[in-house]
C-alpha cells in the first residue's frame, strides 16, 4: 500500500517548464529562438554523416554531391569481402554483454557511494578516477599477459571483461551522481512503512533511475561497441574481430578505400543510431512534484 | 539532499562495491603497477642490451632535458580546457533545448546524440574526408564560390588547432547533452513553479533552480571528460599526427610515439606517470574547489 | 523492468556463446596454423583467401587460419604478441620492421629450408640481400615475396593536354610541377608527403638526386651531403607554390586522396598504391615513372622495404608453417599475388609471365632493378633506432623545413648525426 502512496504520478504530457500560471505570450518568438540554434547544430551534426553516406553509395572516384548513380559495391566489399557480418555480431554481443555487466555493477556501486558513508569511500572514489588516468595502450602488454593466463584471449567474453574494466569506473561515478539526485526520503518513507531497503530500491528508486540507466548504459554500450585497441590486440582469430577493426582495414597503407570505409561506417553506425533513437525517449521522464510532498 | 543513512549494518556498502573492486584489482592493479615499474627502468625491446634499472633517470631527463615534454603538457592543458569548456557549453545548451517540448523533439534528440554512436576510427575517417582539399567540404564550398580551392585547414598552422577542435567537438558534445538531459529530469517541477511565483524570469529560474541542481553532474562530467580528452589521442593522431612540427602533440600522443613507434617503453612509462600525477593533482584540486558532494 | 530483464537474458546468452565458441583444433593428424596478414584490407584479404583455398586443396592435412591485421597497427600487434607469448605460426613482414622482430629473437632463420627445397636459387638476389641486411647475423629471417619500388604516379591525361613529357630529371620535375599548377581550378603539379612516413620517401628522393652511392662512409652517414640538401631545398620551395597547402601534414591516406581526387598531377609513392590509384582513375589516365635523376645522371635507388613471410619460433608446427610459406613464394602463388597487387615478384620464374609485360609500372620497375647501371643504396633499417630516428625525431623537423622554420642543411645534419651515432653503436656490437 505504501507504493500507491508515494508512487510518482503518471508522466505529464507534454512537459512544459513554462509555469502554468503566468501566461507567457510570444510563443512564436520563443519557438524560433529554440529552433534556430538547434537547426544550426543539427546541420553541423549531419554534414559528416551525409558525407559518409555519399561516399558509401557512390562509385569510387566520382565527385558528385549526391550518390547517383547509386552503387552497392562498397557494401559488398565490406560485408562479403571483409566479413563485416561476423564483426557486427561480435560487436553486438560484446557491447550488450558489457552493457549488462556494467549497468549492474555501476548500479550497485553507485548506490553504495551515494547512500552510504563508509570508511574508504574517498579512497574508492579516487581509485576509480585513477584508473582513468593511464591510457590503455600503456597497459596493453601486462593486460595481455593477465588475459592469456586467465584464458580470456581470443574470446568475446574476454573483450567484455576488458571493456567492463575500463567503462565501469566512469559508469559507477556517474550513476552515483544520479542516485544522489533522488531524494532518499522516498526510500525512507517506504522503509518506514515496512519495506526492506532492497524492496524500496526496486519499487521506488529504480524506476526513477530510468534516464540514468539509459544514459550510463548507452555510454557503456557505445564504449564497448567502439573499442578498437583491445578488440585488435586480444584476438588472434579473424572471426573474433569487431567492427572497429574491420573499419581500420579500409585505412591501410596501399589499401585506402574510402568507399569501403564509408560503407563499413554505415554498417557500424546506423544500427546504433537507430537504437539510440528508440531509447532516447527514456532519457526524459516526467517527475511529478507531488512525489516528494506525498 | 545528499542524505546519509544511519550507520547500521555497514556491511552493505562493502558488499555492493565488492564486485567492482574485484574487477579493478584483478585487471588493473598489475598493469598500472607495471607502468610504474617500467618508468624506473631503461626498457627497449629492440635494444635489449641496454635494459636495466634506471632509477629516476627517465624522470630527470623528462624534466630537464626534454622541451617537448613541457610543450606537449601545455598543449594538452590547452586542448582539454578548450574542448571540455566548449563541449560543456554546447552540451548544456542542447540539453536545455531538447528538454523543451516541440514537434519533432524525438527526432531532434536522436540526431543530436548520434555522433556519440560513431566509433573513433570512423570519426577520424569521416573528418579526414571532410577536411581533405580534394574530397572535402571546402572543395565543394569553393566550387560554389565560397573560399579558395585547395584550402587545407589541417595544413595551415593557423587553422589546424580550430579544425581539430571542431572535429572532436562533433563527437564530444553529445556526451554532455545526454548526461545533462538525464540530470535535468530530476529537478522537481515545483521548484520552477515556486521560483516563477516569486517573479523570476527564465534566465533567473535557470540560474537559481537549474544550475545548482546540475552542479554536481557538471563537476563530475567535466572532470571525467577532461581526463578522457587528456588521454585520448586517436583523433589527433590520425588527423594531424601531432603536427605540423609537433604543434598539436599532446602528452599522451608523445607517449604513444615514444613507447610504440620508438619502442622506448621505459621513457614512455615515465611520461605516462607524469601525466598520471598531473591528472591526479588536478582532480583532487578540482574536486576540492568545487566543493563536490556538499550540498545545501 | 522488461528492459533490464531483456538485457540480462542477452548478457547471459552472449557470455555463453562467447565462451563456448572456441572450438578446439581438428583432431587426428591435422595441423592448424595461423597466418597473420600484415596489411589486411579490401585489397589484399581476398587474394590470400584464394591462395589459402589452393593451399588447403593441395595439402588436406593442413588448415590455415587467416587473420588480417590492419597495417597501421601491425607492429604493435606483433610486439604485443611476442611479449605476451602468443605468436602466430606464419606472419607477413616487411623489412622495415623485420629488424625489430629479429632483435626480439622471435623468428626462425630460413636459409636451410630454402636451400634444401625448390626455392633454392629462385629468389631475386637484390631482394634477398635487403632481407639479409636486417639481421646482425646476416641470416634470412623472412622469405622475400614481393619487391617494391618508389615511383612517381602521374596523370597522363594532364601531361598530354599540356603537351608535356614526363620528367626524367628533378629539374624537369620542378618545371613540370610549376607548369601544371592552376590553383583556380584546384590543380597542383606535385604533392609532398609531409606527415607520417615522410622521411623514407624524402630519402629516396635525395639519393636519387644526389647520386651518392652509399648510405654510410664508414660509420658516418652521407645523408647530410650537399647534393641531398639541394634536393630538400628544391622540394621545400615547391611547397605551396606547386603543391597543396595540406601537404605539410599529409600521411599516405590524405596524400592519395588528393591524387585520386583529381587535384594533383604527380605523386611520389610506390608500386603498392597501384590498385588504389588505378581503381579511382583508371589505367589510361595514370602512369608511373621511376624517380628522376639529378645532375650527375646516376641512377641511385633506395629500395623500398621488401615484403616477405616469416616463421615464428613460438610456432608449434614449424614444418607446416614452412610448407605454407614455401607455397606462398612458389612461382604460381607469387605470380598471382604480385599480379593482383602490382608489385615486383621475388620468384625469378615469374619474370616471363605475360602480366608483367602488360603492367607498365611493374615492367618499368623491373627494368630499373635489372639495369646494371642502377646502384641500390639500402636504408639502414637494421638499426634498432631507425624507426625512432626517422619517425619520431625527424618527421616534425621536416615539417619545420617545409614551413620555413628550419634550413634543409640543418635538418639533414641533425638526421645524419643521429644515424651515424646509431651506426657506430651497431658496428661496435658486431
Amino acid at each position: 500500500m505504501t507504493e500507491t502512496l508515494i508512487r510518482p504520478l503518471e508522466v505529464d504530457p507534454p512537459r512544459r517548464d513554462a509555469p502554468p500560471r503566468s501566461r507567457r505570450r510570444g510563443e512564436p518568438g520563443r519557438s524560433w529562438r529554440l529552433h534556430l540554434p538547434l537547426a544550426l547544430y543539427l546541420l553541423f551534426t549531419l554534414v559528416p554523416f551525409y558525407w559518409m553516406v555519399v561516399f558509401a553509395f557512390r562509385p569510387t572516384g566520382s565527385t558528385a554531391l549526391v550518390p547517383w548513380p547509386i552503387t552497392f559495391e562498397h557494401f559488398d566489399t565490406v560485408w562479403n569481402g571483409l566479413g563485416f557480418g561476423v564483426f557486427f555480431t561480435n560487436s553486438l554481443l560484446v557491447a550488450v554483454g558489457t552493457l549488462g555487466v556494467v549497468s549492474v555493477l555501476a548500479l550497485m556501486g553507485g548506490y553504495a557511494l551515494a547512500r552510504f558513508r563508509f570508511r574508504g569511500q574517498r579512497v574508492f572514489l579516487l581509485a576509480l578516477l585513477c584508473t582513468q588516468f593511464i591510457p590503455g595502450a600503456m597497459m596493453l602488454i601486462p593486460l595481455f599477459v593477465i588475459f592469456k593466463n586467465a584464458g580470456l584471449l581470443n574470446s568475446l567474453t574476454g573483450l567484455v571483461v576488458a571493456d567492463t574494466a575500463f567503462q565501469l569506473p566512469l559508469a559507477l561515478i556517474l550513476m552515483s551522481g544520479f542516485v544522489r539526485n533522488i531524494p532518499v526520503e522516498l526510500e525512507e518513507a517506504a522503509m518506514v512503512d515496512g519495506c526492506t531497503r532492497l524492496r524500496a530500491f526496486f519499487a521506488i528508486t529504480l524506476p526513477l533511475l530510468r534516464p540514468a540507466l539509459v544514459a550510463v548504459g548507452s555510454f557503456a554500450f557505445i564504449g564497448a561497441w567502439n573499442n578498437f585497441l583491445f578488440a585488435l590486440m586480444f584476438a588472434g582469430r579473424q572471426d573474433k574481430f569487431t567492427l572497429p577493426v574491420g573499419l581500420s582495414y579500409a585505412l591501410g597503407e596501399f589499401n585506402t578505400d574510402f568507399g569501403a570505409l564509408a560503407a563499413g561506417g554505415v554498417v557500424a553506425a546506423v544500427p546504433v543510431v537507430l537504437v539510440f533513437a528508440v531509447v532516447q525517449r527514456f532519457l526524459v521522464q516526467g517527475l511529478s512534484a507531488g512525489a516528494v510532498k506525498g | 539532499m545528499t542524505a546519509v543513512l544511519r550507520r547500521r549494518r555497514q556491511w552493505a556498502p562493502y558488499a555492493l562495491i565488492l564486485p567492482t573492486v574485484a574487477v579493478l584489482v584483478a585487471f588493473l592493479l598489475y598493469p598500472i603497477s607495471s607502468v610504474v615499474y617500467y618508468s624506473l627502468r631503461d626498457y627497449n625491446v629492440t635494444q635489449p642490451w641496454k635494459n636495466g634499472f634506471a632509477g629516476l633517470d627517465n624522470f630527470r631527463r623528462m624534466l630537464t632535458d626534454d622541451p617537448l615534454f613541457w610543450q606537449s603538457l601545455l598543449f594538452s592543458a590547452k586542448w582539454v580546457v578548450v574542448q571540455v569548456g566548449l563541449q560543456l557549453l554546447l552540451g548544456l545548451a542542447l540539453a536545455l533545448i531538447v528538454n523543451e517540448t516541440f514537434i519533432g523533439r524525438g527526432v531532434a534528440r536522436s540526431l543530436v546524440f548520434s555522433p556519440w554512436a560513431v566509433s573513433g576510427v570512423l570519426t577520424t575517417g569521416i573528418w579526414i574526408l571532410l577536411y581533405n582539399p580534394s574530397t572535402g567540404v571546402f572543395q565543394e564550398l569553393a566550387n560554389l564560390g565560397v573560399g579558395d580551392h585547395g584550402t587545407s585547414v589541417l595544413g595551415d598552422p593557423a587553422t589546424v588547432f580550430p579544425a581539430t577542435v571542431v572535429a572532436e567537438l562533433w563527437r564530444g558534445v553529445p556526451f554532455f547533452a545526454i548526461l545533462l538531459l538525464a540530470d535535468l529530469q530530476t529537478i522537481p517541477k515545483d521548484l520552477y513553479e515556486a521560483a516563477s511565483v516569486d517573479g523570476a524570469n527564465r534566465w533567473r529560474r535557470f540560474l537559481s533552480v537549474t544550475l545548482p541542481h546540475l552542479r554536481d553532474a557538471i563537476v563530475l562530467s567535466t572532470l571525467l571528460r577532461a581526463v578522457w580528452e587528456f588521454n585520448n589521442v586517436d583523433l589527433i593522431y590520425t588527423l594531424t599526427g601531432g603536427g605540423p612540427a609537433n604543434q598539436t602533440t599532446t602528452l599522451p600522443l608523445y607517449v604513444a610515439r615514444k613507447a610504440v613507434d620508438s619502442h622506448d617503453f621505459g621513457y614512455g612509462s615515465a611520461l605516462t606517470i607524469a601525466g598520471f600525477v598531473v591528472l591526479l593533482f588536478f582532480s583532487i584540486l578540482y574536486l576540492r574547489l568545487s566543493k563536490f558532494g556538499s550540498r545545501s | 523492468m522488461g528492459f533490464r530483464r531483456a538485457v540480462a537474458v542477452v548478457l547471459a546468452l552472449g557470455l555463453a556463446l562467447a565462451g563456448c565458441s572456441d572450438a578446439g583444433d581438428g583432431g587426428g593428424g591435422n595441423a592448424t596454423i595461423t597466418f597473420w596478414d600484415n596489411n589486411g584490407g579490401p585489397g589484399r584479404t581476398p587474394i590470400y583467401e584464394e591462395l589459402i583455398k589452393r593451399f588447403e586443396a593441395a595439402n588436406p592435412t593442413i588448415k590455415v587460419e587467416y587473420v588480417g591485421v590492419p597495417s597501421a597497427s601491425v607492429q604493435q600487434k606483433y610486439d604485443t604478441a611476442i611479449a605476451g607469448g602468443s605468436v602466430p605460426d606464419v606472419g607477413g613482414v616487411t623489412t622495415s620492421y623485420l629488424a625489430n622482430l629479429v632483435g626480439q629473437d622471435a623468428l626462425e632463420p630460413l636459409d636451410d629450408r630454402i636451400d634444401s627445397g625448390p626455392l633454392k636459387g629462385k629468389l631475386l638476389p637484390g631482394l634477398v640481400e635487403t632481407v639479409r641486411q636486417t639481421a646482425p647475423d646476416n641470416k634470412l629471417y623472412s622469405a622475400p615475396s614481393s619487391g617494391n619500388l618508389d615511383v612517381i604516379w602521374y596523370r597522363k591525361d594532364w601531361f598530354e593536354a599540356a603537351n608535356l613529357t614526363p620528367p626524367t630529371t628533378w629539374d624537369e620535375l620542378v618545371d613540370r610541377a610549376v607548369k601544371l599548377t592552376d590553383p583556380a581550378r584546384n590543380r597542383y603539379g606535385y604533392t609532398i608527403r609531409g606527415g607520417a612516413g615522410s622521411i623514407f620517401q624524402l630519402l629516396t628522393e635525395t639519393y636519387a638526386y644526389s647520386g651518392v652511392e652509399k648510405f654510410f662512409e664508414g660509420t658516418t652517414s652521407t645523408v647530410a651531403s650537399s647534393g641531398n640538401a639541394d634536393l630538400v631545398r628544391k622540394v621545400a620551395e615547391l611547397y605551396k607554390k606547386a603543391t597543396p597547402e595540406a601537404d605539410v601534414n599529409n600521411n599516405y591516406t590524405q596524400m592519395v586522396a588528393q591524387f585520386t581526387g583529381g587535384s594533383v598531377a604527380m605523386m611520389h609513392h610506390n608500386l603498392g598504391s597501384y590498385s588504389d590509384v588505378t581503381k579511382a582513375l583508371g589505367t589510361d589516365k595514370v602512369g608511373a615513372i621511376s624517380l628522376p635523376v639529378g645532375p650527375s645522371g646516376k641512377k641511385t635507388v633506395v629500395p623500398n622495404p621488401t615484403d616477405g613471410f616469416a616463421v615464428f619460433k613460438g610456432s608449434k608446427n614449424t614444418d607446416a608453417a614452412w610448407k605454407f610459406v614455401e607455397f606462398l613464394v612458389s612461382a604460381e602463388s607469387n605470380s598471382y599475388w604480385n599480379e593482383k597487387v602490382g608489385q615486383i615478384p621475388a620468384n625469378t620464374d615469374v619474370r616471363s609471365e605475360k602480366w608483367i609485360e602488360a603492367n607498365q609500372p611493374v615492367r618499368m620497375a623491373l627494368g630499373v632493378l635489372e639495369d646494371p647501371a642502377t646502384k641500390l643504396v639500402p636504408a639502414p633499417v637494421y638499426l634498432p633506432q631507425y624507426s625512432s630516428i626517422t619517425k619520431t625525431d625527424s618527421e616534425p623537423a621536416y615539417q619545420k623545413v617545409l614551413l620555413g622554420q628550419l634550413s634543409a642543411q640543418e635538418f639533414l645534419t641533425g638526421l645524419a648525426d643521429k644515424l651515424s651515432a646509431a651506426q657506430k653503436e651497431w658496428e661496435e656490437r658486431r
